[in-house]
């Protein structure tokens, strides 16, 4: 059998909240918990308050957080979303950059060496338009 | 869905199953825009651009997973980083985790006040009940919202909202003590008492 650790009652009341929350596993001390609630009445019964406390709280909130959207709100997302998509309303700047650099070199056997280096730049950039 | 299917899939179909699969929670997140920026016209603006955020990054969620939890996390980032930048974002309490537990005195309330605080909240008019969660600090309103209203389990929550799994059992802790103050005075100015000696209709 194993020893269970006696706790006062604050310890229990402070960890109300992993018991409405279905996670007592989670508290400090989960056993000794559940077995001081076997024993003290008045804890059961502020576990009990507070258990139906938080069940009207959410019933009440529930009730009162239902706004519904605008009406058109969903057209309004769905035109947005198909002009992001299709890139109407974006203006598209290409700026392109090349250079190239040809060299001749002609020793004193009279070889030619030729090189040439080529640099080349792209950079794109978008401009979102604003609708106002 | 192998992933196979997903790189074939044309952006017209991807965007066609984002609007079928994502606009259904359209009224639930707006609701709970009105709770996290407090007004209509901000409300709107946050959930369409939690849509477009979601769009952009739509590639990346996988089907099969929750996709409400998804929506709600990119509208909690989304206030927290574009709604709320001109305020002072709060500063956690050093050591918001713990202390709770320790500092608050906890007792136990007689059978009377248990009573009269249960009727005070019944007879409580919606208004009251939306101002006191106006009222009450933002990630404690955030935490309950998500909690009691859309049923998050606080473990989802701390991914809703990146934080530690500890601090949201804090803030769920403390946010409902706090709204239950907030309407207990609402309750009292409207000739309830949650208090214990005073029974309800005790008016002088």
């Amino acid at each position: 059998m194993s020893f269970i650790e006696e706790i006062p009652c604050f310890e229990v009341l402070s960890s109300v909240v992993f018991i409405i929350e279905g996670a007592i596993d989670e508290a400090h001390n989960p056993q000794a918990i559940a077995s001081h609630l076997d024993t003290c009445l008045a804890c059961r019964s502020e576990v009990e308050h507070e258990q139906a406390m938080h069940s009207l709280l959410q019933d009440v909130l529930r009730r009162t957080c239902d706004e519904k959207a605008p009406v058109d709100l969903q057209q309004s997302i769905h035109e947005a979303l198909l002009r992001q998509a299709t890139g109407v309303g974006i203006t598209e700047v290409v700026t392109q950059f090349s250079m190239t650099e040809i060299s001749i070199e002609i020793d004193e056997f009279g070889n030619v060496e030729h090189s040439e280096i080529q640099i080349e730049q792209t950079h794109i950039q978008h401009i979102i338009e604003e609708d106002k | 869905m192998a992933s196979k299917d997903l790189v074939l899939e044309s952006a017209t179909d991807r965007n066609d199953r984002f609007e079928r699969d994502a606009l259904v929670f359209m009224d639930q997140l707006y609701a709970a825009a009105l709770r996290y920026t407090k007004n209509p016209e901000d409300a709107r603006d946050l959930v369409q651009d939690t849509y477009l955020k979601a769009f952009n990054s739509f590639h990346q969620f996988e089907e099969g997973t929750n996709l409400r939890a998804w929506l709600y996390r990119v509208l909690t980032t989304t206030f927290i980083n574009t709604y709320r930048k001109d305020q002072r974002r709060p500063q956690l309490a050093s050591g918001e985790l713990e202390d709770w537990q320790l500092a608050e005195a906890q007792s136990h309330t007689s059978d009377l006040g248990k009573s009269a605080e249960v009727e005070a909240l019944e007879n409580l008019p919606d208004s009251d009940i939306k101002r006191a969660l106006q009222e009450i600090p933002e990630e404690f309103r955030i935490a309950v919202y998500l909690a009691d209203v859309e049923g998050f389990s606080y473990k989802e929550i701390a991914d809703i909202v990146e934080v530690p799994a500890g601090t949201v059992m804090s803030r769920l802790h403390r946010g409902r003590k706090l709204l239950r103050e907030k309407l207990a005075d609402y309750a009292k100015e409207l000739g309830y008492s949650t208090q214990d000696k005073k029974g309800k209709g005790e008016k002088s």
